[in-house]
């Protein structure tokens, strides 16, 4: 699409202008896994603090020093993950209740009063249930295939004379994979934006037009979600690479590493959504004013419409008719 | 009966016979086999001469014949089902030893006087047990011939026998003779955690298989001859051995180069995967490593040759990772990194084993600890010498593991379930068995250095090795000869170690300074080294196992002080009036006593030592938080 740089650029401008949710988001995240994080070290200090055997840990990475901790009865880190995987799915409750409000900042690109912000945030979230629960029925058969892949590249590994054939099979297949959830992300996140821009109650009708949507311009909506979710993968390529540089000991440089990259992702998944919003809105604006003007001349950013209700009013003043809206955006 | 007449058909050898037997030859196996690779069977004539040592007149003879275990009533794969619940069988890893004829020399066919037997268990379905009684005994000090023509169906590789697509794994393969032992027969029944026991003597193998087969075997290739019909017939030679396993598939490539030790020249061919060439070089370093340190440690590698097999990947590493006399295989992957040292750490045990099984010829269905404890502890040792001891397992990416704590590991999630003295299929699960056999015993015997000394250590066992070469010692054989060398009476150590299931745990109790003038109202002010202080630290015996230990006392004026206490009791108070502060306590400083479970609990220091938690914990936070944002990829 010949907008895509300045979609980016708008992208991240709206993320950085309403930065505070980013922040948000984050301390929310940090304080969640920090609560979940307490009770284990706690007990970890129990065990560790005035032991002299936990040195090991300290300076490089003693696995079986770790290992031995983890194991220890007073501390068994197995029985953490269920603390740690409650409050993740607490912060996905969060997550969830925030994208009205996000969104609606984004689509409006407007600075939301508090009042204005949660009030969007209680009016979509049981809408982006239903549509969870849509994206997780879509998801299942993806799971499926998932599991199908990963049982032929093992039997594959198992019996095929090529010795590498199972792992390239799990490689493509796993690319594969990836590819077919980002598809389903960039619908939903579609549908999601459709909901907010229309205020569309019936969240199956998002889904529908969002799937047409996503399928007729797949191509564009995809690079512009690629090109975001490489940046964060490469954000994280790159600090693994230093964190391998980082002596053992230098465990606060480690830990404020990481820190910047889980803010990155927060952000970068923040980028995709706002790419999306601006990308969404320049096409309504391009398919709306299509019968009138054969050579589209791209609109300044800031000019573009902010609600379906603007537009319409947009058209209006242009001289479009009423049903070029509604031929484009079906009720 | 004596001297037996040859039997027709079969071909004497091209043999290269040593002067002098380097063991009691008991046994010498003469096989004739034909190998069809597309049907995975095994049609053979197997002649064996039995010696009578045993002092007495011996009517019956019991055999193995292991292959039968691979079908589903087998007690190998009832004791499979039992420790794995989740095992399915699979009709492919079916395999079969059929005895087609049994005959005599002098007597006379006797396929008719065959009896399985299962004296483990009773298990009536179990065939991997035979016996056949002769009319009339074979006088001691005198022989008896056995032709034996039989064949073999073989299954998918599965525990270490069978074949994986071209890959053919030739092991325990053949009717073999049980061992007269401790004046009785021992021929036990294949089960899950058991492996082999049989008597030194000659093999000469003669292999017909399709011309396109590299081929590796036990002994050593004594000629190749290409047939007419497109196969060509290989045949083997070894003597003062007592198994004899052969691989063969056309895609090996091979490597040979050449160990120079006491005994002379050893020459390495290692058969590998044609996908893992670029590892030959680190199965070659790591076999002359390890020769080198066993000639120098433990004593001479006597044969000539030395057969390391790469088994194929996927299926075909159920065949990996196993000894037979001078044939080993390994087992790697195409993307093993330098720095993970298990291809090496397998190679290292597997080779081991040619003392530790191979020469000393313990036996391994009863007492399993004394060939794969021994080779544990020694793995730990060699690979310790070549890549440093706490990074000798791993050293990867700034993570590393020591081997001898690997063996701690495995150890500790069975501590006290069995005994290291019980035969191996009587242990309560295959976790069990490969803890204590394993891990325990070289945890034990890493932990006898600190009472012996760790060269005191070695030169036991080089000499319960020279000792007991090309012999069946038993475990108070072994215990014994460490007692001698040691010239300690360790019997405490080893009921509880070897015969007991006790854990040991030693910890510091409580370890603290207080004012001696505690009970002034009005105390002056603390200055260092002028204060008065009274340290109390408390050693707590947590485990059964009684052991003595070692205790360093750090203070605050830079002074230690040693402690050492029998174990014996409960606990043991230490007190001392000090111008100066404790600052830490330890148990072991050393670290030399693998034994105790838990090595947090063996020190304490004053100062809080928060940067392990810390570390962790940061970890352990950016993990929840990534989990979340997974989560949230979601909404």
């Amino acid at each position: 699409m010949s907008h895509q740089p300045g979609i980016l650029a708008e992208g991240a401008r709206r993320v950085w202008r309403y930065q505070r949710v980013v922040w948000w988001l984050f301390a929310i995240n940090y304080v969640l896994a920090a609560f979940a994080t307490a009770p284990l070290s706690l007990r970890m200090g129990a065990v560790a603090d005035h032991s002299l055997h936990s040195q090991r840990l300290v300076n490089g990475f003693d696995l079986s020093a770790f290992l031995e901790l983890a194991a220890h009865p007073e501390v068994s880190l197995g029985s953490h993950f269920t603390d740690s995987f409650l409050f993740a799915l607490i912060f996905f409750v969060f997550a969830l209740f925030l994208t009205g409000g996000i969104l609606e900042a984004y689509w409006g690109d407007r600075k939301l009063t508090t009042r204005e912000f949660f009030q969007a945030c209680g009016g979509f979230f049981w809408r982006w249930v239903r549509l969870l629960i849509f994206m997780l029925i879509v998801l299942t058969p993806i799971a499926i295939l998932a599991s199908r892949i990963n049982k032929w590249s093992g039997t594959l590994s198992e019996d095929a004379p090529q010795e590498k054939l199972g792992f390239w099979i799990e490689v493509v297949g796993l690319l594969f994979v990836f590819f077919l959830l980002m598809a389903v992300r960039l619908w939903f996140d579609m549908a999601q934006i459709q909901v907010v821009a229309e205020d569309e109650g019936v969240v199956r009708r998002s889904l529908v037009r969002a799937f047409k949507l996503t399928i007729g311009n797949f191509g564009s909506l995809f690079w512009l979600y690629f090109r975001i979710g490489f940046l964060a993968w490469l954000a994280l390529g790159v600090g693994i690479l230093i964190w391998s540089q980082i002596p053992g000991e230098h465990a606060r440089v480690s830990f404020l590493l990481f820190e910047v990259i889980l803010l990155w992702w927060t952000g970068t998944r923040l980028w995709q959504r706002a790419g999306e919003t601006v990308w969404y809105q320049q096409h309504i604006a391009e398919t709306a004013v299509a019968p009138i003007r054969p050579e589209p001349v791209a609109m300044p950013v800031d000019s573009l419409p902010a609600t379906t209700e603007q537009l319409e009013q947009q058209t209006f003043a242009s001289g479009t008719t009423d049903g070029v809206i509604r031929e484009k955006t079906p009720e | 009966m004596q001297s037996p007449p040859p039997v027709a058909g079969v071909a004497t050898p091209k043999t290269a016979i040593k002067s002098k037997p380097l063991s009691e030859r008991v046994v010498a196996y003469q096989i004739d086999a034909r190998v069809d690779t597309r049907r995975k069977t095994i049609d053979a004539t197997e002649v064996l001469t039995y010696h009578n040592l045993t002092g007495q007149p011996q009517d019956t003879f019991p055999f193995h014949l292991y292959l039968n275990a691979f079908q589903p009533t087998s007690t190998l794969m009832r004791e499979i089902r039992r420790d794995r619940p989740q095992f399915e069988w699979q009709d492919k890893y079916r395999a079969l030893a059929e005895v087609k004829s049994f005959e005599v020399a002098g007597i006379g066919d006797l396929t008719s006087q065959i009896r399985f037997v299962s004296p483990d268990d009773g298990n009536p379905e179990d065939r991997t047990v035979f016996q056949v009684k002769l009319p009339r005994p074979v006088a001691p000090g005198e022989s008896v011939q056995f032709k034996i023509a039989f064949r073999d169906q073989l299954g998918v590789v599965f525990e270490r026998t069978g074949y994986k697509r071209d890959f053919i794994m030739g092991a325990q393969w053949f009717p073999k003779v049980g061992v007269w032992w401790q004046g009785a027969w021992n021929c036990h029944q294949f089960h899950s955690t058991t492996e082999f026991f049989a008597d030194f003597g000659t093999f000469d193998v003669r292999l017909t298989l399709p011309q396109n087969e590299v081929v590796g075997a036990s002994g050593e290739e004594t000629s190749s001859t290409n047939n007419p019909d497109g196969t060509k017939t290989v045949t083997f030679h070894g003597e003062d051995i007592h198994d004899f396993a052969w691989t063969a598939e056309p895609e090996f490539r091979i490597f040979s180069d050449t160990f120079s030790g006491s005994a002379g020249a050893v020459r390495i061919r290692l058969l590998m995967q044609p996908g893992h060439v670029d590892l030959a070089e680190r199965h070659m370093r790591i076999m002359k490593e390890t020769m080198k340190r066993f000639d120098e440690w433990y004593g001479p590698y006597p044969y000539k040759q030395i057969t390391v097999v790469d088994p194929p990947h996927g299926g075909g590493l159920r065949a990996a990772g196993m000894e037979y006399p001078t044939l080993i295989t390994g087992g790697t992957t195409w993307w093993m990194p330098k720095g993970w040292h298990l291809l090496e750490e397998v190679v290292e045990h597997e080779f081991g084993h040619q003392y530790w099984y191979g020469m000393v010829a313990s036996n391994e269905f009863e007492d399993a600890w004394l060939d794969e404890g021994i080779n544990s502890y020694t793995e730990c040792k060699v690979l310790d010498d070549i890549y440093g001891k706490d990074r000798s397992a791993l050293d990867l990416w700034g993570v590393a593991r020591g081997d001898d704590a690997e063996q701690r590991a495995t150890y500790l999630s069975a501590a006290d379930k069995d005994p290291m003295a019980r035969f191996a299929y009587q242990y309560l699960n295959s976790t069990s068995y490969g803890g204590i056999t394993y891990g325990k015993t070289a945890t034990v015997l890493l932990t006898l250095e600190k009472i012996i000394g760790e060269d005191t250590m070695r030169r036991a066992l080089h000499t319960y090795f020279m000792r007991y070469r090309f012999t069946h010692p038993t475990k108070e054989d072994f215990l014994k000869t460490v007692e001698e060398v040691s010239g300690q009476n360790l019997r405490r150590y080893f009921d509880q170690a070897v015969y007991g299931t006790q854990v040991m745990d030693y910890e510091i109790l409580r370890a603290a300074s207080d004012r001696v003038e505690w009970y002034q109202k009005n105390p002056p002010q603390e200055k260092k080294n002028e204060t008065l202080y009274r340290t109390t630290v408390l050693v707590h015996r947590k485990g059964e196992f009684v052991f003595p230990v070692d205790v360093l006392l750090k203070f605050d004026n830079g002074e230690t002080v040693r402690e050492h206490w029998d174990g014996r009791d409960r606990w043991v108070r230490y007190t001392y009036d000090k111008k100066a502060k404790l600052v830490s306590a330890e148990l072991d400083p050393e670290h030399q006593v693998g034994l105790d479970k838990d090595f947090f609990n063996n020190s304490y220091v004053k100062e809080q030592q928060s940067g392990a938690r810390r570390k962790l914990a940061s970890y352990w936070l950016v993990f929840t938080q990534a989990l979340g944002q997974l989560l949230a990829w979601l909404v």
